[in-house]
């Protein structure tokens, strides 16, 4: 037995080495001296300071947040609503068929979205830049929240709405007291889901952006094909970091409520 | 009789080729109790909707107070409803749900305390204001959820099987409250079971319904003692139905034998059918009985031993008897002219009620 669990313990480390090690050699040699990551020369912080004085990368840096936080919220608000609309249609087969064509475009790949983008927007003759990067976004991100929404939505069933209605409330009253404090968790996770993936695109950013504006991924590759600087991976540390601080945040924020939903139930049950 | 406070007058429902409800017609006087009572599928649920307004009818009219209100959204029908699964809300808690209904309308904090603390009280829940849904049993959900409905102070109230959830000790408990809280508040209830033992403990008027018709309606001794038909007879407790004929008024034959019965009005010669109740049956000796029969088995039941015998003819009969009874052994089986009861085939409720207006007066 206490073999087995070695084992697996072995295993699970393997696997995390594996995962990490790219990353953590990525981070090791922004602390190299020198220009390239072929020998790592001797301790130094001044890839740091040189992204600190990169005011074009700060700037992509703060507009990829800006588009991914922008295109998640509207598509939140979208497909949220979608998500209210499909589940409203009392036809099985006008509900699949709708949910098939929300799948489909979660299923196609970016590059596909992405070049259909771009014929779109040149065909209509928008400027490439911030609005379409934005546009496209928000599509893409769409479908995802639908379908983190949907499930909750099932799972509310009718009977609570009848209920409401049933005590005097009106549609509205329905909406804002019973419907959306229960979808809640949907939508957060889809606002969440979405955030990621915009932050994490590329391909389709890549066909719809134009001269001048520039995401992240976007920049990092471009600058790649010139023989990357160590001030990307100056730059990687810092994410890395800033991710690492959200989700060991995020568990604490989770560990706060629970022990306080745990405090409040006991304390009631010593007035009971 | 005063204004009936709820009046369906020949509603009729479909959905796609199915007939749910057929040329319903039906009164409910104020404060009184009334049951639906049919088996699973028959429409009861359905006929709550067209009162709660979360059902729209295809024909007839739906009259509340004197008032037609097929087109008024549910929302603004002064009824309330008590959902067969409770559809409490879990994002608040016990107060909060029962304070619901008086938030919308915006009713002074000290006044929704105070109807809460009231409502809360009796349905024997006070102290459980704070709790959250997830914390109660099934039995306390149920009560949050009347104390819900019953906040609102309306005229009516549906109860949807509320209790079909609850263990059987659980459910005799709620049954006597459900009808002390009914008589206590003064409203109509209109409570839907399928359980028969139920519907005549709890009611002052039962609708017997099958397949989207409402076969007989009366008070629980009406329906027990006089069922319109074969189904009602079956569905309202245990009976032995016999075929036979009846030869003139007050006398029918059957296994047979002629035997003096207490129902006239029909054609002499008529076949029909006979209802004896298995408690009606007294087991006596076989030189003193209307009947002999061999008993089969028994099954002791609580208060009474439930037997099974069969007569000379093959005729299969169920007896209720305080008494055990040897298996095998012959005895005699003795019932007064009243125990029978006599149904016509395809008599319509009008017909049965109209017959027995021409012979019950000089009782
Ligand atoms: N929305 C609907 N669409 C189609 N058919 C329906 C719908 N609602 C009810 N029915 C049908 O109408 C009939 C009556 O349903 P109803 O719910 O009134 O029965 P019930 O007497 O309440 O049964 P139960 O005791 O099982 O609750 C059933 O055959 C049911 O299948
Ligand atoms: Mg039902």
């Amino acid at each position: 037995m206490t073999k087995r669990f070695k084992f697996s313990n072995l295993y699970l480390l393997v696997v995390f080495i594996i995962l990490y090690a790219p990353i953590l050699f990525l981070i090791a040699f922004s602390f190299s001296e020198g220009d390239s990551m072929s020998h790592f020369q001797g301790f130094t912080l001044s890839h740091y300071s040189a992204l600190l004085r990169d005011s074009r990368l700060i700037i992509i840096v703060l507009q990829t947040l800006l588009i991914a936080l922008l295109s998640s919220l509207f598509a939140t608000i979208i497909g949220t609503l979608g998500a209210l609309g499909i589940n409203q249609t009392s036809r099985t087969i006008t509900r699949n068929t709708i949910l098939s064509f929300n799948n489909i475009l979660i299923v196609s790949p970016d590059v596909i979205i992405g070049a259909s983008f771009l014929i779109f927007f040149t065909a209509l003759q928008l400027p490439l830049g911030f609005s379409t990067v934005l546009l496209s976004h928000i599509a893409f991100s769409i479908p995802i929240v639908v379908l983190m929404v949907l499930p909750k939505l099932r799972e509310l069933g009718t009977s609570m709405v009848s209920a409401a209605a049933d005590l005097g409330a009106t549609n509205w009253q329905i909406l804002s007291k019973i419907v959306f404090p229960f979808i809640t968790p949907g939508i957060l996770s889809g606002f969440f889901m979405a955030l990621t993936y915009s932050l994490d695109d590329f391909a389709v950013t890549f066909f719809v952006t134009g001269n001048g504006f520039s995401t992240l991924s976007v920049e990092i590759y471009s600058r790649a094909r010139q023989g990357i600087s160590l001030e990307i991976n100056a730059l990687s540390g810092v994410l890395f970091v800033f991710s690492l601080l959200l989700v060991v945040g995020y568990y604490f924020l989770n560990q706060y409520q629970q022990s306080r939903k745990l405090k409040r139930t006991t304390r009631e049950e010593d007035i009971l | 009789m005063a204004q009936p406070i709820v009046k369906l007058n020949h509603v009729s429902k479909s959905y796609g080729d199915s007939t749910v409800l057929k040329d319903i017609n039906l009164e409910l006087e104020a404060g009184k109790f009334y049951t639906l009572l049919g088996p699973s599928g028959s429409g009861k649920t359905t006929i709550l909707q067209t009162i709660s307004g979360f059902t729209s009818v295809d024909a007839g009219d739906v009259y509340f107070d004197g008032q037609r209100i097929n087109e008024l959204p549910p929302n603004r029908r002064k009824v309330n409803t008590v959902f067969q699964d409770y559809a409490l809300f879990p994002n608040m808690n016990v107060f909060d749900n029962v304070a619901f209904g008086l938030t919308l309308q915006n009713v002074k904090k000290a006044e929704i305390t105070r109807r809460v603390t009231s409502a809360l009280k009796s349905v024997h829940l006070n102290g459980y204001g704070n709790r959250e849904i997830s914390e109660l049993s099934g039995g306390q959900k149920q009560r949050v959820a009347i104390a819900r409905a019953i906040i609102m102070e309306p005229k009516m109230l549906l109860l949807d099987e509320p209790l079909s959830a609850l263990d059987a000790k659980l459910r005799r408990d709620m049954q006597y409250e459900l009808r002390e809280l009914q008589q206590r508040l003064g409203i109509t209830f209109l409570f839907i079971t399928h359980d028969q033992e139920e519907a005549l403990a709890m009611s002052d008027e039962i609708f017997v319904m099958n397949d989207g018709v409402i076969l007989q309606s009366g008070t629980p001794v009406d329906i027990y003692d006089e069922p319109i038909n074969h189904f009602v007879a079956n569905f309202i407790g245990e009976s032995n139905i016999l075929n036979g004929v009846m030869r003139e008024d007050y006398v029918v034959e059957f296994v047979g034998k002629r035997f003096e019965c207490e129902d006239a009005g029909m054609r002499p010669n008529e076949p029909v059918e006979v209802v004896m109740r298995p408690e009606d049956l007294t087991i006596t000796t076989v030189e003193n009985g209307k009947l002999v029969v061999t008993i089969d088995t028994q099954l002791f039941r609580g208060d009474y031993y439930e037997i099974a015998a069969t007569d000379d003819d093959g005729n299969e009969w169920l007896i209720h008897s305080t008494n055990s009874v040897p298996d095998n052994s012959r005895v005699g089986v003795t019932f007064a002219p009243n125990d029978i009861h006599v149904m016509r085939f395809n008599e319509s409720e009008e017909d049965f009620d109209a017959r027995l207006e021409t012979y019950e007066t000089d009782d």
